[in-house]
């Protein structure tokens, strides 16, 4: 807690920092001097620092996270309305990722082949190196451009395609509920390309921590016991070693919410995805940053919330902890 | 092999120490390999390779990479073979710049803290705690918003979110060596603090500090053309790579794919060999300095 007290107060010092003056930003470049010391009235400006960040606190606690002064609504609703895109987006990216690098290390570990290892550890490689909105790039080139199998960046669905029935905000669930397969399957092809492209570094991150964990199970002697018991060596690795090397993982999901935080800013960018990613971009450009300063917050938030649920978790899992120490 | 005391030149001793260190360590020779292709292709390239990166030619406009443009001319016409030699060398500069510095105060932060202990230590780690919160994107991202658009304040913003995970790391190989019987021996034969910790703790932190710092330019790197991507950082018409990919992606719908995708094939593979010399000296921040320092190694 106190670290997210710490944090927002470093949040607040540094976008009060902004040379720029947030009524003459308000009211234009034609705006009167005694108007803009008015609206510096009105924002609370005139007030010392401290008192400032009172009044902020306490208005973003109340849901009052600031005003976008561009399109005219407040941050909250905007946030809102954004949330479910990125949410879709990020979902998607996770699963991908997650599914991909259980397969991979799997692969990599159990099928004792150094082409199919070197393989695995390659792509991971580049995944964790690679710039998101250039691999995004990438892929419009070659799979919208040249290849025509899949849609450009237009967003969610195509050009005339109406989204189904809202009931729980992500298209492809939606749609699926409704019986609406054309939506269904839209939806879903314009959810390929940035959701592997955003799943790419988290894709490698896991990967390395899974193979690392799986090498490290596979010695161990109960993987024998099953496979003494009638297991294949596959089943036993799937179904015993699998579970295990997970645990450590677990540890780095806060990291990885990080990273797709970070990487959906910029693979919505490219993707033209009407998510929060974008929202923060352009405001960014627009010089809107209260929207920017709010973001920063909020995934600040959502970070250390993610860290404390997965060492909630950490303890439900591993039987092993719920016990007291013995040492 | 040389006896002791027979001498050997000194060129040929380096000559085949480099070549064992290239068989011992063959995937972070490999990196170093890469990294200085590119800086080479980033400071030589333009003694070979003449064109003026800024000088606008408008006839010449969104020219396909051919002879006389090996890369292509951008949307003004500039040469994007020149402006990708000129932004090799701003990037890596910036990132080199960036590393030195966030680690001389993130160590210094780091080793303070663990050497003192108690009070100091937490309230600092308590800070550094809080940069961490932050994706490090969104941190570099507030700083530089705050600072106003440029790379000054992009790099500092980018430094500013490296510090926590050197300060994190130096802390924790500080309290390891200090707990090593010789700094024990050290202290009990009466050696003076400064000489304790500049003479027998720091040399041992070096290792792990230089892999960090390794991963950590990859890191700045990305971060600094992702800051040219968004729009803040670099400014036009200087060349970086990551705006130069901004550039690219209007114009890769109608075809023109050449002005994003060189400047990101350097990109990568500087990143990639920074990431292979971390992961091949010892995989200590391998996996991006958002994971090896807070959870500690990953060995």
């Amino acid at each position: 807690m106190i670290t997210l007290f710490i944090a927002s107060v470093a949040v607040f010092i540094i976008l009060r920092l902004l040379p720029a003056d947030p009524a003459r930003l308000i009211l234009g470049p034609l705006a009167s001097a005694a108007a803009i010391q008015h609206e510096r009235i009105a924002l609370g400006l005139n007030q010392p620092l401290d008192v400032q960040y009172f009044q902020y606190l306490t208005g973003f606690l109340h849901g009052n996270w600031g005003f976008d002064y561009g399109t005219g609504t407040p941050v909250l609703q905007e946030v809102i309305t954004r949330l479910p895109a990125s949410l879709e987006l990020g979902f998607y990216a996770m699963l991908s990722a997650v599914v991909g690098a259980v397969v991979a290390a799997v692969a990599s570990v159990g099928a004792r082949s150094r082409v199919v290892d070197s393989v695995c550890r390659a792509v991971a490689f580049v995944g964790l190196g690679s710039p998101p909105f250039w691999i995004g790039l990438m892929a419009l080139v070659l799979f919208a451009e040249y290849l025509h199998w899949l849609p450009g960046p237009v967003g969610r669905l195509g050009v005339g395609v109406s989204p189904p029935p809202t009931i729980t905000h992500f298209y492809t669930w939606d749609a699926l509920l409704a019986g609406q397969w054309g939506t269904f399957a839209n939806a879903v092809e314009h959810l390929v390309l940035p959701a592997l492209t955003l799943a790419l570094a988290p894709f490698g991150y896991i990967f390395r921590l899974l193979r690392h964990s799986l090498l490290e199970v596979s010695d161990e002697d109960f993987l024998l016991v099953c496979q003494g018991k009638g297991l294949t060596r596959w089943q036993a690795l799937i179904r015993h070693g699998v579970p295990n090397a997970l645990l450590p993982a677990l540890t780095a999901f806060g990291l990885l919410v990080a990273q797709l935080v970070a990487g959906s800013v910029l693979v919505e960018a490219v993707f033209n995805w009407p998510g929060v990613g974008q929202l923060v971009v352009n405001s960014v450009l627009a010089r809107e940053y209260g929207v920017v300063e709010a973001f920063v917050i909020l995934s600040a938030l959502a970070f250390i919330v993610v860290n404390l649920i997965v060492d909630a978790l950490y303890v439900v899992i591993d039987p092993r902890l719920r016990r007291p120490a013995t040492i | 092999m040389s006896l002791a005391g027979w001498p050997q030149s000194t060129a040929a001793s380096a000559i085949s120490q480099t070549r064992t260190f290239a068989t011992v360590h063959r995937e972070a020779s490999v990196g170093f390999g890469i990294i200085i292709l590119i800086a080479g292709f980033s400071w030589l390239g333009p003694q070979i390779w003449r064109p003026n990166p800024l000088a606008v030619s408008l006839t010449n406009s969104l020219l396909a990479p051919s002879a006389s443009h090996p890369f292509g001319t951008d949307d003004v016409g500039r040469d994007v073979l020149a402006r990708a030699m000129s932004a090799g060398q701003l990037d890596i500069l910036a990132a080199i710049a960036v590393t030195a510095v966030g680690g001389l105060v993130g160590m210094t932060i780091g080793a303070i803290a663990g050497l003192r202990g108690g009070v100091t230590d937490g309230t600092s780690m308590r800070l550094m705690d809080s940069l961490l919160a932050f994706p490090p994107l969104i941190l570099a991202l507030a700083v530089s918003v705050a600072l106003g658009a440029g790379t000054v304040s992009a790099a500092l913003g980018i430094t500013i979110s490296t510090v926590p995970f050197y300060a994190r790391l130096m802390r924790s190989e500080v309290l390891r060596v200090k707990a090593l019987p010789y700094v024990e021996a050290a202290v009990a034969s009466g050696g003076r603090p400064w000489r304790i910790v500049s003479r027998h703790i720091l040399p041992h932190t070096w290792q792990v500090m230089a892999i960090q710092a390794s991963s950590v330019v990859g890191y700045a790197v990305l971060t600094l053309a992702a800051l040219g991507f968004v729009g803040l950082g670099v400014q036009v018409p200087t060349p970086e790579w990551g705006t130069m990919i901004t550039a690219g992606l209007q114009y890769v719908l109608s075809g023109q794919w050449w002005m994003g995708v060189f400047p990101g094939v350097l990109l990568l593979m500087l990143v990639i060999g920074c990431n292979l010399v971390a992961d091949g000296l010892g995989g200590g921040g391998v996996a991006g300095v958002m994971t090896g320092s807070t959870r500690g190694p990953i060995e």
